[in-house]
């Protein structure tokens, strides 16, 4: 909204620079680019286009260029040209980071290309079966399970050798409900998927986590540790194989497995917490606290304009 | 310092022969028990406000100390509580009025505990807006001495789960009250209004995110039928970011203090250490009971306690909301605690919202079976036709006795079947048969009485325990009962389960055994207290056991 505000701003100036004498636009710059503004923001984008590409490359101001940049990735999608509106915005994005308009019009862009391209894709493909997995991954989004397993089920049907078909279908089948006997149906899913990709360690997690559930344990954490030797740097079943080792009173190997899991994702928060508890467990008070401190850390939320928003929503300090 | 004390035989009853695979059979007898009238919480078909969601609790008490359970509702606005006397032959009487005790609001939870040491058991029953302390007048009627008391509070409070409780043990039982946040109805946004006012879609009422948090509370009693709050000065007010609903007290590392848990809705739970020097730590992440395996922090709701897998320590049971796990802590010895969720068995029924709930052994086979109430907070959820329901059944796991629970429900009876939004549950042997009955409050509804048709063939025994030195409700006493080889653990605790109070007396299932070995009790004043049977002693009974002079 700031960008359209600044360029409806300057539109009057922009505008009363047009009726002088075009040499004297010509000679200032800064005019030009006022003007090439003006012209963008009246649907003129033929015009201004060269302009803002020129100011927007060119010019030590940082809010011309940034004003010029949005025009221009405005003008850009406003005449289909993604592939050109994507390097402004990449730019705009490293000049402007956290910038709402950069971030608004990157969305957009986003947006508009899913949408043309989805369009396509119905037209000139109806029958194949990505037209049943895109589908299905939208229903997915909007928490449609049911539909969403339905089209996964005809994507199969048309193309029973297309890889991760099987592993969303189990997966919606593990979302949309909450029976227990749901439980087999996605194992049988994620069995299949493995059966066309045996490298698949998501989908020997998923398996491990439903044996897991139904209480076979020595199962689950066969299916874990191949999940992790598939993908070294899985954390999920780096985890899960370390609970094991710490249900074992393996408290080393856990503890190390563990470790490596912090390492490889800082942030972790369930790592960090399954960490804290494995020091607990083995008596390593000290790296216990240690751990807890950083678990409290990680649980603080970020500053920013969303956390503040949540402050004043929820997190007022209570009366005593 | 060890003592023997007299066993105080009350009623006797038949022996029995357990059998290998019984069956429960539950049915609801609340209308047969006179238990007819509903109790009103907010919209049946939609809640505009988030205090429509958490009303309310149920009591199991026998205030008159003849030896039968009587029971009491809290209610919604609209209705009131109410008191109904046990008549003894299965039948209840609505007391109410007459025993002074009818009152209206936003009631939510009740607990129970004799605070003035005269014999007769007294009550608090929370509320938003504010709470009432009931002195029982020798169980002739109930007086309202919340002011008298210093209890009256200096602005609306959302105050939900309480307990009484002796955490200086100085004979006198001080209060333990949770408040779940900050609500106003003319500041709380309707449903549909912010992002916290959203359930799958639909418009619903708004929080616990989005709104104020509150503190808890502790009152010290001070001896002479008033209270004091010493929130502060005990570091019970330091936890500030949590919404708290369940509480449940008890001693979990064995240090001779009790203990405070705090079930708290999408933010972590609270496990208040007791220092002994009158002050309080939180450490329930450390001690593992603040989140699940996983380090989330659930939508906690009621909490209980029991030692299910026989080792001698209480282990905490949580009840949650639906698409997340119930949770099982396993303690492993010291207070500190594993999430045994898994590994337990109890990893399956994440469509339910659970809420009152209870270790009890209704085969008395010796082993904790537990049960939990279900119901969703919002009635627009069924407008989705989803398998998440606004009414639904309770959930019975059958303890194998290895540790782990089957999911026993779907061949319980009908009383498990029927579906309810439930809240609070308590329970207690309001027969005094042997077999522990839950008695459960329904939003807009008459309550649930579930009752075994059958009876168990497992032997048992009630212990009521009466303190002298200690609080007279002998509240934080702790017992271990040793009989057919079998260790078992019990301790008296006043509230639990969700926002509800359970029989004060402790009931063990003795399976086959015939006799009691020994009763050890560790009662708060400090004294350990053994009775040691010396010939073969009939079981199937209420004792009584007094604390020695």
């Amino acid at each position: 909204m700031r960008a359209i505000s600044a360029i409806l701003l300057l539109a009057p100036l922009a505008a009363h620079g047009q009726q002088d004498s075009l040499g004297k636009v010509a000679e200032s710059p800064q005019r030009r680019a006022f003007l090439a503004l003006a012209q963008a923001a009246g649907g003129h984008c033929v015009a201004a286009m060269p302009d803002l590409a020129k100011q927007f490359a060119e010019t030590p101001e940082p809010e011309l260029r940034r004003l010029a940049g949005l025009a221009l990735s405005q003008c850009d999608l406003a005449q289909g040209h993604y592939d050109e509106a994507v390097p402004v915005l990449a730019r705009l994005k490293t000049l402007y980071p956290g910038d709402a308009d950069v971030l608004y019009q990157t969305a957009r862009l986003h947006m508009r290309a899913w949408n043309d391209t989805l369009f396509e894709m119905y037209r000139k493909a109806p029958s194949s079966y990505r037209v049943n997995q895109i589908s299905a991954e939208i229903f997915e989004i909007q928490g449609r399970y049911a539909e969403a397993a339905a089209e996964y089920r005809k994507a199969i049907e048309k193309n029973p050798a297309a890889l991760d078909l099987h592993f969303h279908l189990g997966r919606a089948l593990l979302l949309q409900s909450h029976s227990p006997e749901d439980l087999g149906l996605a194992r049988r899913e994620f069995e299949a998927e493995l059966n066309l990709n045996p490298a698949d360690a998501v989908a020997e997690y998923e398996i491990g986590q439903i044996l897991l559930t139904g209480q076979d344990s020595a199962a689950a954490v066969k299916r874990f540790e191949r999940a992790a030797s598939l993908d070294p740097a899985f954390a999920e079943a780096l985890q899960a194989v370390a609970k094991a080792r710490m249900d074992a009173k393996q408290y080393g190997e856990g503890i190390a497995l563990l470790e490596k899991v912090v390492r490889l994702q800082p942030g972790n928060e369930s790592a960090h917490y399954s960490l804290m508890l494995a020091y607990r467990n083995a008596g390593r008070t000290a790296d216990a606290a240690a751990e807890q401190a950083a678990l409290d850390k990680l649980r603080q939320a970020p500053e920013g304009e969303f956390t503040d928003f949540l402050k004043r929503l929820g997190d007022k300090a209570p009366q005593q | 310092m060890i003592r023997s004390a007299i066993l105080l035989l009350s009623v006797l009853l038949m022996a029995a022969t357990p059998a290998a695979d019984f069956h429960p059979d539950f049915h609801n007898v609340a209308h047969q028990a006179g238990l007819t009238q509903s109790f009103p919480n907010g919209g049946g078909q939609s809640k505009q406000y988030i205090v429509e969601t958490t009303g309310s609790g149920a009591a199991f008490l026998d205030y008159d100390n003849d030896g039968l359970l009587d029971i009491f509702l809290v209610s919604g606005p609209g209705g009131t509580n109410r008191l109904y006397h046990n008549l003894g032959n299965g039948k209840f009487a609505d007391v109410t009025k007459q025993m002074g005790l009818e009152h209206t609001g936003w009631g939510q939870g009740v607990c129970a505990g004799d605070f003035d040491n005269d014999g007769y058991t007294d009550l608090l029953v929370t509320y938003w807006g504010q709470n009432v302390l009931y002195r029982n007048k020798a169980g002739r009627g109930f007086e309202d001495v919340t002011a008298k008391a210093g209890l009256k509070q200096d602005r609306v409070r959302y105050n939900t789960g309480c307990a009484f409780l002796d955490y200086d043990n100085d004979g006198h039982l001080d209060l333990f009250v949770v408040n779940y946040l900050q609500f106003d109805f003319a500041t709380t946004p309707k449903p549909g209004q912010n992002a916290y006012c959203w359930y799958r879609d639909l418009p619903v009422a708004c929080g616990p995110r989005g709104l104020p948090f509150d503190r808890n509370i502790l009152y010290h009693n001070n001896g002479d039928g008033t209270f004091t709050d010493v929130s502060i000065a005990s570091g019970i007010a330091k936890p500030a970011h949590n919404y708290g609903l369940g509480v449940l007290t008890g001693d979990f590392n064995h240090d001779g203090l009790t203990d405070i848990y705090v079930a708290c809705d999408q933010t972590p739970s609270i496990l208040y250490i007791n220092r002994g020097d009158g002050t309080f730590v939180d450490e329930a992440p450390m001690r593992g009971t603040a989140f699940d395996d996983n380090g989330n922090a659930l939508s906690g709701m009621g909490a209980a306690a029991g030692d299910y897998d026989g080792d001698g320590w209480p282990d905490i049971f949580r009840s949650n909301f639906s698409d997340e796990r119930e949770t099982l802590y396993h303690n492993r010895g010291n207070g500190e605690f594993d999430d045994a969720t898994l590994a337990a068995g109890m990893a399956l029924n994440t469509r339910f919202v659970g809420w009152g709930c209870g270790f009890f052994d209704f085969d008395n086979d010796s082993w904790q079976d537990l049960l939990l109430v279900n119901g969703h907070v919002f009635p627009e959820v069924d407008r989705l036709g989803i398998d998440v329901h606004y009414k639904d059944r309770a959930i019975l796991y059958h303890n194998t006795g290895k540790g782990k629970f089957v999911d026993i429900s779907e061949s319980a009876g009908p009383g498990i079947l029927e579906k309810h939004s439930a809240r609070g549950a308590a329970f207690g042997d309001y027969d005094n048969d042997g077999n522990v009955e839950v008695l459960v409050n329904n939003q807009n509804e008459p309550p649930s009485l579930l009752r075994q048709s059958g009876k168990p063939a497992g032997n048992w025994v009630l212990l009521k325990l009466v303190g002298v030195k200690s609080n007279r409700s002998a509240i934080g006493a702790r017992v271990r009962l040793t009989a057919g080889g079998l260790t078992q653990i019990g301790e008296v605790r006043s509230g639990g389960s969700y926002l509800s109070q359970s029989d004060l007396r402790l009931h063990f299932g003795l399976a086959n055994a015939r006799r009691i070995d020994k009763v050890e009790t560790w009662w708060p004043s400090g004294e350990r207290q053994v009775e040691q049977v010396e010939k073969d002693l009939p079981v199937n009974r209420v004792i009584t056991i007094r604390e020695s002079q």
